[in-house]
């Protein structure tokens, strides 16, 4: 089951690699791999990341409201 | 009269540089980096980095040379990722990954995340690089990312998943194991570790990728993603363990052929030794775990505890960190082989025995075999190369009939007819004067103090 998972979000990244634009030309720059790296783990990553801030902070005002309420 | 001279290894960065002037080390500011510095110093994040003890504290002082502003930090002893075991690679790691979170609440960012700008200071890691810091710049990806898996995260998932002696993969590239290398290196069911594939894998394809693009590439890197990048990152870093290797040295003091009394004989002459000598600044070689360094740790300003043996100097470092050590600095060094100098022009990272230069004291203990019979040194070599390094020499003498002699000598011919107790005296006295020598009871080993001519 956890294999299956960790196979899952694998896939989930080396899909978009296929989506890329064609490598090109000219001078060596090895940072370009590097930036587009990042960005490819942050986009799947932050969603997840984004959704479990989001909650912290429904959970942060519910419970200040709640507070609030009860004063 | 006021002598300055640029610090070698510092040049690549255009806004500050590291300079000596007699004989102390200072941080030298140009205007270039001006607006930086002075948000870093008027943010807060100075002072709750310096606070936190993750950041070397420093005094704005006179400048001395044209620039916007000199800085003159705390001295700390300087050490290299490949002289450090697997937890102090990895603390090193965590602390680069805890300051780019801090700085990033006050909207600033690390420029660089280079092994070489964490140093041990007082048992702790501590950055030292005051000007690696500059404004968050909206939008924009972490620069320092592909340095941080090279320099951190590829050697320890090396050291993890390979062999753990694969951090001197960074004498061979002083910028850190290069992706591509590392991805070849570690084992195929690292492809199945998530952290590792993105990080190292699909990182190294990428960077093989696009390395001869020529479009120029606008990307949009919220704020949001940097924040789950490091968090990310710090995951992976914290998944990485050491495994338990097979060590000749690991266990060393269950294995010894000493006796409870003669074991507290040495510890005991040792104690008294202490009491003789100034010891200010040790190096220990052959530490081990750092048994009998400790000895010396309410004297000593710094004990550099060096050994060849990774799960020894791992030990030792717990220890230290346990304990709460701020005097022993656990280091992996081999002493047949110390490391060099490296980088442009052999200068920009200096070789062990320069840095050790200003020691007062050596211990050798129990190491004399090892570098004779084990690597076949004579003993005047050793003796000149020890008072190259030092004032005081605390070494032990072991007997060629000594059960560890013996061993070494088991199965290869006996070439050694030169040692002897006699011919290591000797040798030995034309750098050193013999102040002391004590046999230590029940045992083939003889303690000596001497000092340096």
């Amino acid at each position: 089951m956890y294999i299956n998972q960790k196979i899952k979000y694998s896939l989930i990244l080396i899909i978009p690699i296929f989506l890329m634009p064609e490598k090109a030309f000219a001078y060596l720059d090895p940072g370009t791999g590097s930036m587009i790296a990042q960005v490819m783990i942050a986009a799947f990553g932050s969603i997840g990341y984004g959704a479990v801030l989001f909650r912290k902070k429904i959970k942060e005002f519910t419970k200040r409201f709640i507070n609030k309420l009860k004063k | 009269m006021e002598t300055i001279i640029n610090q070698t290894s510092s040049f690549k960065d255009r806004t500050a540089q590291v300079v000596i002037n007699n004989d102390d080390i200072y941080r030298i500011i140009y205007e270039t980096g001006a607006d930086d510095y002075e948000m870093l110093m008027n943010s807060g994040l100075y002072e709750e980095l310096v606070q936190k003890g993750y950041l070397i504290s420093h005094q704005e002082t006179e400048n001395f040379t044209d620039c916007y502003k000199t800085i003159k930090p705390q001295k700390v002893f300087i050490t290299y990722p490949y002289e450090w075991c697997f937890s102090q690679l990895k603390d090193a790691a965590l602390l680069t990954l805890k300051i780019q979170q801090t700085a990033m609440k006050y909207n600033m960012s690390l420029k660089d995340a280079n092994a070489f700008n964490v140093q041990f200071f007082k048992g702790n890691p501590i950055f030292i690089d005051t000007t690696s810091f500059e404004r968050y710049k909206d939008n924009t990806v972490w620069y320092a990312y592909n340095q941080f898996c090279c320099q951190f995260a590829a050697p320890l998932a090396l050291m993890s998943k390979v062999d753990i002696g694969l951090s001197s993969l960074f004498l061979k590239d002083i910028d850190g194991i290069n992706l591509k290398l590392a991805s070849k290196l570690l084992p195929r069911r690292t492809f199945f570790d998530l952290s590792l594939f993105k990080h190292i894998h699909l990182h190294s394809f990428f960077q093989n990728q696009y390395s001869d693009t020529k479009q120029k590439i606008n990307i949009n890197f919220s704020k949001l993603q940097m924040e789950f990048l490091i968090s990310d990152l710090q995951k992976t870093i914290l998944n990485i363990k050491m495994q338990k290797q097979k060590s000749e040295w690991g266990e060393y003091y269950g294995n010894t052929n000493y006796s409870p009394d003669s074991f507290a004989e040495k510890i005991r002459i040792l104690e008294n030794y202490k009491q003789k000598i100034p010891c200010s600044r040790i190096a220990d070689f052959g530490a081990n775990s750092g048994r009998f360094s400790r000895i010396f740790k309410d004297k000593a300003e710094i004990i550099l505890a060096c050994d060849i043996d990774n799960e020894a100097v791992e030990k030792n470092y717990m220890q230290v960190k346990d304990v709460n050590e701020t005097n022993i600095l656990p280091l992996l060094v081999d002493i047949c082989n110390p490391s060099p100098a490296i980088g442009w022009a052999n200068c920009e990272r200096f070789s062990l025995f320069e840095r050790i230069k200003n020691i007062d004291t050596i211990l050798a203990l129990a190491l004399i075999h090892h570098l004779t019979i084990g690597k076949n040194l004579p003993f005047e070599k050793i003796a000149q190369t020890f008072s190259f390094l030092t004032e005081y020499l605390i070494i032990e003498f072991v007997e060629k009939n000594d059960s560890q002699v013996q061993k070494l000598l088991k199965n290869r011919e006996d070439i050694f007819f030169d040692y002897t107790q006699q011919n290591f005296e000797d040798s030995f006295k034309i750098f050193f004067e013999i102040i002391d020598r004590q046999p230590i009871t029940d045992t083939k080993r003889i303690l000596y103090l001497m000092r340096k001519k």
